[in-house]
C-alpha cells in the first residue's frame, strides 16, 4: 500500500507539473485542464481513509503553495500583508471531497469503474466552484467588488469537470496499471482493526 | 471507528490547525520552498515545450517557407528604413537635449527572464519565471516587455524562480493615467474574463471624462511600485457608473503568449 501511495504522490506531482503546460481551452471560455484532482480522486477510491487524508494533504498543500496570494491591503501607514485565502483551504476541500469519494469505494471495488469518471467530473467542478466562491467572498470584503456570475464563469467552472470526465478513464487505466506493477490491488480493501 | 482511521483523523486535524495558523510570512516561506522544488521540473517542461514548438515550426512546407521568406525580406527592408529614420531622430534628439541642458532620462536596471510556466488555475493569473532571489529579485518589482507592462513579482521568490502576478489578475492594481487628459484611475484585471486576450478595467475615473477608444493608458507612478510612463493598454470602451467612470482596456502586451520578460530591479 505504501509503494502505491508513493506512486500516487509522484503522479499527483507530475500531473501538477504537466497541467501547467496545457493551455486554457478557448472553446470552453478559457476553462483549464486539471489533472492533479483526477489522480487524487483515484487515490480516494482506492486507498484506505488514512491514505486518502495524507494524499489530500499533499495535493492541497501543493495547490495552495502555487496559487495562494499574499496581498497588501490598506493605504500607506495602515497597509498590511494578508493571505487572500488562507493556506490550507484546498487541503480541507480535497479531504472533504475525498471523504465523499471514499463513500463510493465499495461500489468501485465491485468493479464499477465509471464511478471514478462521474465523480471526478463532478468533484473537479466543485473544486473550481468553491475556489470561485471563496475568492468572490474575500474580494467582496477587500475591494467591494460585486459578486457576479456570467456565462463565461459557468463555463470555467463546468469546463474542467467536463474535461475530467473525458480524461478520467485514461488516468484510471494508467494508475491501475501502475498499481498492478507494484502488486497493489485497488479492488481489495485492507482489513482494519476495530477500536 | 477503526484505529488507523481515528489516528489519521487526529493527525490530519493537527496538521490543518498548523496550516491555518500560518500567517503571511509562513505562507510566503512555504510557497518559496515549494517553488524551489517544482521550478526545475517546470523549467525542463518549458524547454521540452520549446523544442516541440521548434520541431513543429521546422516541419513547415517549402511553399510556406518561401512565402514567409518573401514577407520577411519586405519586412526587413521596411524595418531598415524605419531604423535609419529613428537613428536620425536619436541623433537630433541628443543634440537638442544637450542644447537645452536636459537631464539624462533615468534608465532602469533590467533583468531578462524567461517564462517557464503559466498558471494552471482558473481564477488566478500568474506566470513563473526563471529568475529569483539569486538574481536580485524581490517582491513587488515591476515586470515588463518591450511592448508594455506585464505585472509585478509576488512574495513567492525562490533562488532561481519567481512568481509574477499579471496585470490581468484582479489582485494586481496599477495607478494609471490616460494620455491627453488629466484623468487618473486604477487598473486591474477582471475575474473570470474570457480565454482570449483578457480585458483590463480602469476604475475611479471621473464621470465626465471624455474618453475615446484607442486612447493610450500609462502607469502614473503613484504608489511607488511601477515607474511612471510604462504603456499599459488602450481604451476599448468607456461607461459611466453610479459613482465613477469605468473603462475597459486592451492590454499592450499579449499576456497569453508571453515568452520573455524583463524585471525592473531599480534605477541605474
Amino acid at each position: 500500500m505504501i509503494r502505491f501511495f508513493l506512486i500516487l504522490l509522484f503522479s499527483a506531482f507530475g500531473a501538477l507539473v504537466v497541467q501547467h503546460f496545457i493551455p486554457a481551452l478557448p472553446f470552453l471560455a478559457g476553462a483549464r485542464v486539471l489533472l492533479m484532482p483526477l489522480v487524487f480522486f483515484f487515490g480516494a477510491l482506492t486507498l484506505p481513509f488514512g491514505g486518502m487524508l495524507a494524499l489530500a494533504f499533499a495535493c492541497g498543500f501543493m495547490w495552495d503553495a502555487l496559487t495562494v496570494q499574499v496581498i497588501e491591503v490598506g493605504m500607506d501607514s495602515t497597509s498590511a500583508m494578508v493571505v487572500e485565502i488562507g493556506f490550507g483551504w484546498s487541503i480541507l476541500l480535497y479531504a472533504v471531497l475525498g471523504a465523499v469519494m471514499s463513500g463510493f469505494s465499495p461500489l468501485f471495488k465491485r468493479g464499477r469503474w465509471e464511478i471514478h469518471c462521474l465523480m471526478s467530473g463532478l468533484c473537479t467542478s466543485l473544486i473550481v466552484l468553491t475556489e470561485f466562491l471563496l475568492i468572490s467572498v474575500r474580494r467582496a470584503a477587500l475591494y467591494n467588488v460585486p459578486f457576479e456570475f456570467n456565462r463565461d464563469i459557468w463555463w470555467r467552472i463546468g469546463g474542467p469537470g467536463l474535461v475530467a470526465l473525458v480524461l478520467a478513464p485514461v488516468v484510471f487505466f494508467f494508475l491501475k496499471s501502475l498499481a498492478a506493477l507494484v502488486g497493489y490491488n485497488p479492488n481489495e480493501a485492507e482489513p482494519e482493526e476495530e477500536v | 471507528m477503526r484505529r488507523f482511521t481515528l489516528f489519521a483523523l487526529i493527525v490530519f486535524a493537527l496538521a490543518m490547525g498548523w496550516m491555518f495558523a500560518l500567517g503571511p510570512s509562513g505562507t510566503q516561506r512555504a510557497q518559496t520552498q515549494f517553488l524551489g522544488v517544482i521550478a526545475p521540473f517546470l523549467e525542463k517542461g518549458s524547454e521540452l515545450e520549446r523544442k516541440i514548438t521548434d520541431i513543429h515550426r521546422g516541419l513547415k512546407k517549402l511553399e510556406e517557407l518561401e512565402t514567409e521568406n518573401k514577407q520577411l525580406a519586405v519586412s526587413n527592408k521596411e524595418l531598415q528604413a524605419i531604423n535609419q529614420t529613428l537613428r536620425d531622430l536619436e541623433v537630433e534628439n541628443n543634440h537638442l537635449r544637450t542644447a537645452m541642458h536636459y537631464r539624462e532620462r533615468a534608465a532602469f536596471q533590467l533583468v531578462p527572464a524567461r517564462v517557464i510556466a503559466r498558471d494552471a488555475s482558473s481564477w488566478w493569473n500568474t506566470i513563473k519565471i526563471d529568475r529569483g532571489s539569486a538574481d536580485g529579485l524581490k517582491s513587488d518589482m515591476p515586470v515588463l516587455t518591450e511592448s508594455g507592462l506585464v505585472g509585478k513579482t509576488t512574495t513567492a521568490i525562490a533562488e532561481h524562480a519567481a512568481t509574477v502576478i499579471l496585470i490581468s489578475d484582479e489582485n494586481c492594481k496599477v495607478a494609471s493615467s490616460i494620455e491627453g487628459t488629466r484623468e487618473q484611475g486604477i487598473i486591474s484585471g477582471e475575474r473570470g474574463s474570457g480565454s482570449s486576450q483578457p480585458a483590463l478595467c480602469m476604475r475611479f475615473l471621473s464621470k465626465t471624462a471624455n474618453l475615446k477608444p484607442g486612447q493610450k493608458v500609462y502607469s502614473s507612478g503613484v504608489g511607488g511600485v511601477y515607474p511612471a510612463g510604462v504603456f499599459i493598454g488602450a481604451i476599448k470602451e468607456f461607461r459611466v457608473r453610479e459613482l465613477d467612470g469605468y473603462a475597459t482596456l486592451l492590454p499592450a502586451v499579449d499576456l497569453t503568449t508571453l515568452e520573455d520578460v524583463f524585471v525592473v530591479l531599480g534605477k541605474k
